[in-house]
């Protein structure tokens, strides 16, 4: 399979550090999922990746093209934001409609595609709605169809279900497993919780405690069972929040050295 | 025993649906209004009607242009006014929101002018515009507009300032180009504030440019009111007092009320 993107040597140092350096390549049709503790910096990863904020250090490359912070012409990132991002004043149809404007459609088709994208996230009938008429997981999901409207190159979500309940929220995954089977696409989610990680993913990243670098990137495929997979990054992930509690000064590097 | 407590619940949401009809009739206001009415014929008639004219008197008065038609004179020269210099200043205004949303620079600026225009008092724009202008239309029309403008230019601008980074920023990452993000996420977020401000800035006019009318027109609810005094027809200042409210409540409910609930459609 082809390698859809590549994340080399991406860096970012706001006041502090916060990513030292994190690489990876990521295939066509992969569900990837990033773990890691509060404030390690996975938001900021997925807006480098995403072309919103630039890196400090390091590129990002998509379909070997350079992704380029503030402009970029030939990208087609779908984002679905930890909120839903939904105009209000719009219909969920109108919603959908907006973002592929830029495509070139015309009327007619652009409101087909989003019809049929709210049908796959199983939003039918409720086209003409306001998001202000509909539930928050509606909501969330129609960002999802939004998402998945303009068929982009590589989708990337932030905690989609972090407003959700844990019932709305198995649904969900289920919802965004079935989408991506069906359709194929690249996936970059971000996520706290490990067993929703394990469930869907297919590749693991687990960052480390700020300045954070890859801690552990594993392969789902079933080889190691998933209880003990669980068990494992729960254990790494509390030792990364320990020592991210710890204090900033404490970096990875530093521990290695001891 | 169960029966007559269902009886009083009977009575008592009978009771409660004739109070929320007395409620929506306003029939409480208009029981004050009565007192209140009482209580000026009385004065009216213990202090003389130059002082008080009676309520009767100020009917009779409603009726008389009423019939003349004189109402729609006087109310007509205020609004034609009233819609040059508030018009104006909403579309100065508008352009004003432009310049800072375009430009941070430009904001700056336009919070100063407008702290400094909003600590002006009337009576500076009402003499300065005899002073420019002369006893013409536009000393009223001036000092409509300089009066409403830092009203309705600081909702938009309070509006253009509070649209939601985050949906612009969503723009961006679906590459909605400037005029698009313009059209679909600025625009709806900022109308309700000028609406708002159109409102506040309306009442503020409509009370503004009759004061400014006393000087040199000879037209206008603000001229016709002082014309009345200087002819000892007390009763014709109440008449047009009368005329004003209505105007403006009217103006408030057909219009703005109308146009408010309409943007708010998707809430
Ligand atoms: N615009 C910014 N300016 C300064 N510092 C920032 C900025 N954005 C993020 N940071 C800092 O970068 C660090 C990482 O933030 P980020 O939002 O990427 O973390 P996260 O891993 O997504 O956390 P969470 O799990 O809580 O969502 C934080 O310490 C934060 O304070
Ligand atoms: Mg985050």
């Amino acid at each position: 399979m082809a390698v859809k993107l590549r994340v080399s040597g991406i860096g970012k140092d706001y006041l502090i550090p916060v990513i030292e350096t994190v690489s990876f390549g990521v295939e066509a049709g992969e569900f990837v999922c990033l773990l890691g503790p509060n404030g390690c910096g996975k938001t900021t990863l997925l807006r480098i990746i995403g072309g919103i904020e630039p890196a400090t250090r390091g590129a990002v490359l998509l379909d070997e093209q350079p992704v380029v912070a503030g402009d970029a012409p030939s990208r087609k990132v779908g984002v679905v934001f930890q909120e839903d991002r939904l105009l209000p004043w719009m219909t969920l149809e109108q919603n959908v409609a907006l973002v592929l404007k830029p495509l070139g459609l015309g009327a007619d088709a652009r409101r087909e595609v989003a019809r049929r994208h709210l049908a796959l996230a199983g939003l039918g009938g409720f086209e003409h709605y306001y998001p202000g008429r509909v539930s928050g997981g509606m909501r969330q999901r129609t960002a999802i169809a939004r998402a998945l409207a303009i068929e982009p190159d590589v989708l990337l979500m932030d905690e989609p279900f972090g407003a959700l309940d844990a019932q709305n929220r198995r649904i969900m995954q289920t919802e965004v497993r079935r989408i991506w089977k069906e359709t194929g696409r690249t996936i970059l989610f971000v996520t706290h919780s490990i067993e929703e990680a394990v469930a869907i993913g297919t590749t693991l990243v687990m960052l480390s405690a700020r300045p954070s670098r890859i801690r552990e990137l594993i392969r789902n495929d079933g080889r190691v069972a998933r209880g003990q997979l669980i068990d494992d990054l729960n254990t790494m992930i509390m030792e990364e929040v320990e020592r991210q509690q710890g204090g900033a000064a404490v970096t990875p590097r530093a521990k290695e050295r001891e | 025993m169960a029966e007559r407590a269902e009886g009083r619940g009977a009575a008592r949401r009978a009771a409660r649906s004739l109070d929320a009809w007395a409620d929506r009739l306003h029939l409480p206001t208009l029981a004050v209004a009565g007192l209140a009415v009482g209580v000026w014929a009385l004065l009216s008639w213990r202090y003389g009607a130059y002082v008080l004219p009676s309520p009767l008197a100020v009917v009779r008065g409603l009726g008389e242009i009423l019939s003349t038609g004189e109402v729609w004179t006087h109310t007509g020269a205020s609004l034609a006014r009233i819609l040059v210099g508030f018009g104006g200043a909403v579309a100065l205004a508008i352009l004003t929101g432009l310049a800072a949303f375009v430009s941070p620079r430009a904001r700056a600026v336009v919070h100063d002018v407008l702290a400094v225009l909003n600590a002006t008092s009337v009576f500076v724009w009402i003499v300065l515009s005899i002073v420019w202008f002369g006893l013409s239309h536009w000393a009223p029309i001036f000092t409509t507009l300089m009066l409403t403008l830092p009203v309705v230019a600081s909702n938009i601008v309070e509006g253009v300032e509070s649209v939601d980074r985050r949906l612009l920023e969503m723009g961006d990452v679906y590459r909605l180009g400037g005029r698009e993000k313009f059209r679909a996420i600025v625009i709806p977020s900022t109308v309700p504030y000028l609406v708002a401000g159109m409102k506040v800035g309306f009442g503020l006019a409509l009370k503004v440019s009759v004061v400014a009318e006393i000087f040199g027109v000879t037209s206008g609810i603000g001229y016709i009111m002082n014309y009345s005094r200087e002819i000892l027809a007390t009763q014709m200042v109440f008449v047009w007092a009368l005329v004003m409210v209505l105007v403006m409540m009217l103006t408030d409910k057909l219009v703005f009320d109308a146009v408010a609930r309409r943007l708010s459609r998707w809430r």
